[in-house]
């Protein structure tokens, strides 16, 4: 379903993603772990289609289709959700009407696809409005939070709720979640894993970004990835997360490049 | 409507049997006339400013010719409904409903303005008319208020011209202690393309009396050049309150200069704002006189250029008396190929202790071809005072448009949001239903893309 071969890719010149190949079936939950600066934040970014990365190499697709060629908002609408982890602050654009912005194109996109020459039934304002409730009360928010100015003057658990409230709304196929239990407290990190869990289905990918273990023993992982220096450099099953914790990178980097 | 045809054909520039006929043409009593002659003279004896004078250092006057405007436009004109002159373009400021104002004058070019006035609220004694009605009926109050405190004749250059040519606006008179809340309004039209549009508000709230004004120039766009000058006066006594809001939207065909000073006295409070959409260039002043003790004015600003529009904005804060607020906040936009200029100085004067003045501009630039310079000022004679100021000039942050886009909005609806977005907190300041929805429908249709 979500296929990544030899992907290269740089920024102002110098080469970060250095051939990442990495796929991603549907259902199937994947972790990515690496060292700082190995890569995993670029990685999420560039098939995010964040501007300021250059690809140079490679292909990712999605459901057979090259998405490298196309707009954020274009393979946002096809499925693919990015859970940042700086969430960025907007000043002035209230949650609700962003929301609501994001929803209407994502949906209304989904269901012209699947109408395909038939008449797309569009989201209704007051149909959005009802989502939005459901979706704020399963993350435990307070409805104030729709008023309030995107991710302005939220405390760091809040912003991930948030980016995780847009993944409930959005109901991705694919989604990524970019390092999205860094600076959360135990409580929040239950929060923001449950919703995850609850969302992650049979017919979504997800790839968890994350340096640590301790997200993976609130979201289980089918598959585990190590990143490192632009490339993934060994894949297993949630066993090798564990061997990380035991062993750390140091250790791995040294075996990586004793086998190479 | 015949837009051209009722061009005043035998006189171009300004002259002084342009201010005669002008006077002889509304049978004005003597000394409207001999006002207006001698204000003709201040007008002669002043020079025109140019770019040495530090208020129009960044402003170019050259290609202005003043000779070529026709000095007014249908004197003759009368206005019998309001709906025969209500704006059928896309996002005219609208004349609200009859229900939801307290009175309403509307002039066109120099004609008879229509006006109307809620019995109820006249009964309380407030007078609101239209100014060549207020000189015949309300001579001792016009004589006493109009250009001779907030802005005098010799002001300068343009408001000397001003006081020698003015032909229509409004004079609102709030006796002591009336509160009125639905709101006055003043639309001045403009229809003749290449001729002059002079409007003048003249607003007087008494002690302890209480008004909402809502002022707006508009015309459509012509291809020959026009000239409007307006004068804003704004007297606000002991314990009054005030909110005035000016809307400008005329034709991209206009010169346009406008002039407006509050002065606030004890206890008073004033709540302002300044929304510049139209017109081709634009001089734009606004200065408060915190005159009293313990006054507040809150001043606020909202441009948004784009073509070749050019505007300029200088704002005073003059705290002349102790424990007074000025809470200034400009926002503008700027796309395409326009530039604006924003000026403002905190003036503190000697003994006005205690003063709380702040000041900020923020401008955003859409495009690399537009720009905004801003210049703040502080001017301080007290050492008991707490001034701050801030401006800034930036463009839209990619990390915001790829955040959104992220989320499946497209791009041109991306920047739509967050050029809104950075006008809300003004927005906000507003408590306006009507007002809000004008400018979001306004600033959505100048963002377009």
């Amino acid at each position: 379903m979500f296929e990544i071969t030899n992907l290269h890719a740089s920024i102002e010149d110098t080469e970060i993603l250095k051939g990442v190949d990495l796929t991603i079936h549907k259902g199937e939950i994947h972790a990515l772990m690496g060292p700082n600066g190995s890569g995993k934040s670029t990685l999420a970014n560039v098939i995010a289609g964040h501007p300021a990365y250059e690809v140079t190499e490679g292909t990712i697709l999605f459901n057979g289709e090259d998405i490298l060629e196309m707009e954020p908002d274009e393979r946002a609408q096809l499925g693919i959700f990015l859970a940042f982890q700086y969430p960025t602050v907007i000043p002035g654009v209230s949650m609700a009407n962003f929301l609501r912005m994001a929803v209407t194109n994502v949906r209304n996109a989904r269901a012209e696809r699947e109408a395909g020459d038939g008449e797309a039934k569009k989201m209704t304002p007051r149909e959005f409005r009802k989502l939005m409730r459901e979706k704020m009360q399963v993350l435990h928010m307070d409805e104030s939070f729709a008023t309030r100015y995107l991710n302005e003057g939220f405390s760091g658990g809040e912003k991930k709720r948030a980016e995780i409230l847009q993944m409930a709304l959005l109901e991705p196929t694919m989604a990524i979640l970019d390092e999205t239990d860094s600076g959360l407290d135990i409580d929040a990190l239950r929060v923001v894993s449950e919703g995850v869990n609850a969302l992650a289905n049979d017919e979504m990918g997800v790839l968890l970004i994350t340096h640590y273990q301790r997200l993976l023993n609130h979201i289980k992982p089918h598959f585990v990835h190590i990143m490192m220096d632009g490339r993934v450099v060994q894949s297993g099953g949630p066993e090798l997360a564990h061997e990380l914790e035991a062993k750390g990178y140091e250790k791995l980097r040294a075996e990586v490049a004793a086998t190479a | 409507m015949e837009a051209t045809a009722t061009k005043s054909p035998d006189l171009t520039g300004f002259s002084r049997e342009a201010v005669e006929a002008l006077s002889r043409s509304r049978n004005e009593p003597d000394w409207v006339r001999e006002s207006r002659l001698a204000a003709w003279e201040t007008y002669e004896s002043l020079p025109m400013p140019t770019r040495s004078d530090e208020e129009w250092r960044r402003t170019d006057l050259r290609r202005l010719k003043l000779d070529r405007f026709a000095p007014y436009a249908d004197l003759d004109g009368t206005i019998t409904d309001l709906a025969s002159v209500a704006s059928t373009s896309e996002g005219a400021f609208a004349f609200g409903e009859a229900d939801q104002r307290a009175g309403i004058v509307v002039s066109r070019d120099g004609g008879a303005p229509y006006v109307e006035l809620d019995p109820a609220v006249a009964a309380q004694g407030v007078i609101f008319t239209d100014l060549n009605t207020a000189v015949h009926e309300h001579p001792d109050l016009v004589q006493q208020h109009f250009m001779t405190r907030a802005v005098p004749v010799d002001f300068g250059k343009f408001e000397a011209l001003h006081a020698a040519m003015w032909q229509g606006g409004a004079f609102l008179y709030v006796p002591k202690g009336v509160q009125v809340e639905l709101p006055f309004r003043s639309f001045a039209l403009g229809e003749t393309a290449g001729a002059s549009i002079f409007t003048h508000s003249l607003i007087v709230i008494e002690e302890g009396a209480e008004a909402f004004f809502v002022d707006a120039f508009q015309s459509e766009t012509a291809d020959e050049a026009s000239f409007a000058s307006a004068v804003v006066e704004l007297d606000i006594a002991d314990n009054a309150n005030l909110r005035y809001v000016q809307v400008q939207d005329w034709g991209r065909n206009v010169w346009s200069f406008m002039t407006e000073r509050a002065i606030l006295g004890r206890d008073a409070e004033m709540k302002n704002l300044q929304v510049t959409l139209g017109s081709k260039f634009s001089k734009n002043s606004v200065g408060s006189h915190l005159r009293g003790e313990n006054a507040l004015a809150e001043m606020l600003g909202i441009f948004f250029g784009d073509g070749d529009q050019f505007f300029d904005h200088h704002t005073w804060q003059l705290h002349e008396s102790p424990l007074a607020t000025s809470d200034l906040e400009y926002k503008g936009a700027l796309k395409e190929k326009s530039r604006s200029v924003y000026s403002g100085l905190i003036k503190v004067y000697e003994g006005a202790q205690r003063t709380d003045a702040y000041q900020q501009n923020r401008n955003l630039v859409l495009s690399r071809t537009a720009r905004a310079d801003t210049i703040p000022n502080l001017e301080i004679e007290a050492n008991d005072v707490r001034c701050t100021h801030g401006a800034t000039v930036s463009q839209v942050e990619d990390e915001h448009l790829f955040y959104l886009m992220a989320r499946g909005i497209p791009k041109s609806e991306a920047q739509k949001l967050i050029v809104e977005g950075f006008f809300r907190p003004v927005i906000d300041r507003i408590p306006v239903e009507e007002i809000q929805d004008f400018l979001q429908a306004a600033i959505a249709r100048k963002v377009g893309y």
